[in-house]
């Protein structure tokens, strides 16, 4: 018992000195054991050059996507392609030309903002009670100290993060599977699932048409202005794809069944 | 009850220690992502280099950062060790030029955005992911990178997007290339890639 006693004392005198000693010479101990770690590994190596890794049987997850209409789905993104590239991508440019970026962050913004209640529809049929208040908070907040939802003072002063959710994203959160993977004509990449809930969202969650229900022309009009805004702030993502990738439908297909995944498990 | 209360506080004495050598380590996954990252940065901003030199210069430092050998591993997965051991080699190195053009590329994008370095777990002793979030004015772009330790060096050799690895996003692009045509006609492919890219 004493015996314990006293090691203990010792410890903690040890300790307790060396705390101090690295408080009050902080750097000087760090810097020393920064090289004592460096000396380490530099003697270890030099003892036996590194065995290289393998790495081919690392955590491997190969994506699987089933895609049975892959021809349709080919002719469909290289008609979306020409609509970017001769169309949409043109129109971003004047409005990157003409729009002050922070206009069209606001305006990004005011967007965002009338999607909230989707999103809160959605964290809720979820039962993601934080998240489905976080976007209400985030509604009012922005509606009204944000003027109408052209600030996100509710990231920048209150540190409520956007969450996205749609209705896609909660047939996932049942269990529903992707089903075949779709290109959409204009909307881009989809999945039966997901296109589902597009329908879903479109129909009944989403602010705008409610506001344009009998006029088709506005509410394609307010939507075009939507997504070049959108355009407009983004860096050149498809552009650098297009570039880069050795078969670019592939890997925007691999991506978003990816991306898609990962949202419906946060 | 005595001898618990200093058993107690030789344990948080002795955690705060250890806690702030390991939060001042410099050989942190962290810390070497983000020297390495900075490094970058200050090259794209240095008006003074010409852009041959600038390009240079990061691609030193990129390959100072990148696994690519691991890389190349985890992407070709089952068909690496099918591969003879030249086409590994051509391979590799294609591929290393390929990623090297795609990280230029979008870090060139981003050069003017903030990074913010949020956390990091490791997983191993030799592995870690260190969890990144580029800072833009209309949205938060998570980016996480994966780590394996070589020697005293953390190296990347996979990048998460947005929850997209582009490591199993290569690897099931180039498996069905592969599948469909064989491990020469995708060096092909990369090969035939590098040129456009070069050109343009």
């Amino acid at each position: 018992m004493t015996y314990y006693k006293l090691t203990t004392k010792i410890f903690l005198i040890l300790s307790f000195l060396f705390a101090q000693g690295s408080l009050f010479a902080e750097t000087t101990i760090q810097n020393e054991t920064t090289n004592i770690l460096v000396a380490k590994a530099k003697s270890s190596e030099s003892t036996k050059a590194p065995v290289e890794e393998d790495f081919t049987e690392d955590d491997e997850d190969i994506i699987e996507v089933s895609d049975p209409f892959e021809s349709i789905n080919r002719k469909i993104f290289s008609f979306n392609d020409k609509v970017y590239v001769y169309a949409l991508k043109p129109i971003a440019r004047g409005f990157r030309a003409v729009i002050p970026e922070n206009g069209r962050v606001a305006t990004s913004n005011f967007f965002s903002n009338l999607l909230a209640p989707l999103r809160m529809v959605n964290a809720s049929l979820q039962l993601k009670g934080e998240d489905a208040t976080n976007e209400t908070f985030r509604f009012l907040i922005n509606t009204t100290l944000g003027l109408g939802g052209l600030f996100d003072v509710a990231k920048k002063d209150f540190k409520i993060k956007i969450k996205k959710e749609d209705f896609g994203q909660t047939l996932g959160h049942y269990n529903v599977a992707n089903g075949p993977y779709l290109v959409l004509p204009f909307f881009g990449p989809s999945s039966v699932r997901d296109g589902v809930g597009l329908l879903v969202d479109g129909a009944y969650l989403d602010a705008v048409s409610y506001i344009y229900d009998d006029e088709t022309g506005r509410y394609l009009l307010v939507k075009l202005i939507d997504i070049e805004t959108t355009l407009s702030l983004d860096k050149d993502t498809y552009e650098a794809i297009k570039k880069d990738a050795l078969d670019p439908y592939i890997f925007i297909r691999n991506a978003y069944i990816q991306h898609r995944a990962g949202a419906v498990e946060k | 009850m005595i001898l618990r209360n200093i058993t107690r506080v030789f344990i948080t004495v002795f955690f705060l220690v250890f806690s702030s050598l390991s939060f001042a380590d410099s050989n942190s996954p962290t810390s070497q992502v983000k020297s390495t990252v900075d490094d970058i940065l200050l090259t794209l901003k240095d008006k003074a280099l010409d852009t041959p030199t600038r390009r240079e210069k990061i691609r030193a430092l990129v390959n100072s950062r990148f696994y690519f050998r691991a890389m190349s591993q985890r992407t070709l997965a089952r068909n690496w060790k099918k591969a003879s051991p030249e086409q590994q080699k051509e391979f590799v190195s294609l591929f290393s030029n390929l990623l090297e053009n795609t990280y230029i590329g979008r870090i060139e994008a981003y050069t003017d955005e903030r990074i913010d370095y949020l956390r990091e777990k490791n997983k191993s002793p030799k592995r870690s992911v260190v969890y990144t979030h580029i800072v833009t004015k209309s949205a938060d772009i998570p980016i996480n990178y994966k780590l394996a330790k070589k020697g005293d060096q953390w190296l990347i050799y996979d990048v998460v997007i947005e929850e997209v690895s582009l490591i199993s996003n290569y690897r099931s692009s180039y498996a069905e290339i592969i599948k469909k045509d064989g491990m020469d006609a995708l060096l092909a492919k990369m090969k035939e890639k590098l040129k456009t890219a070069d050109a343009s």
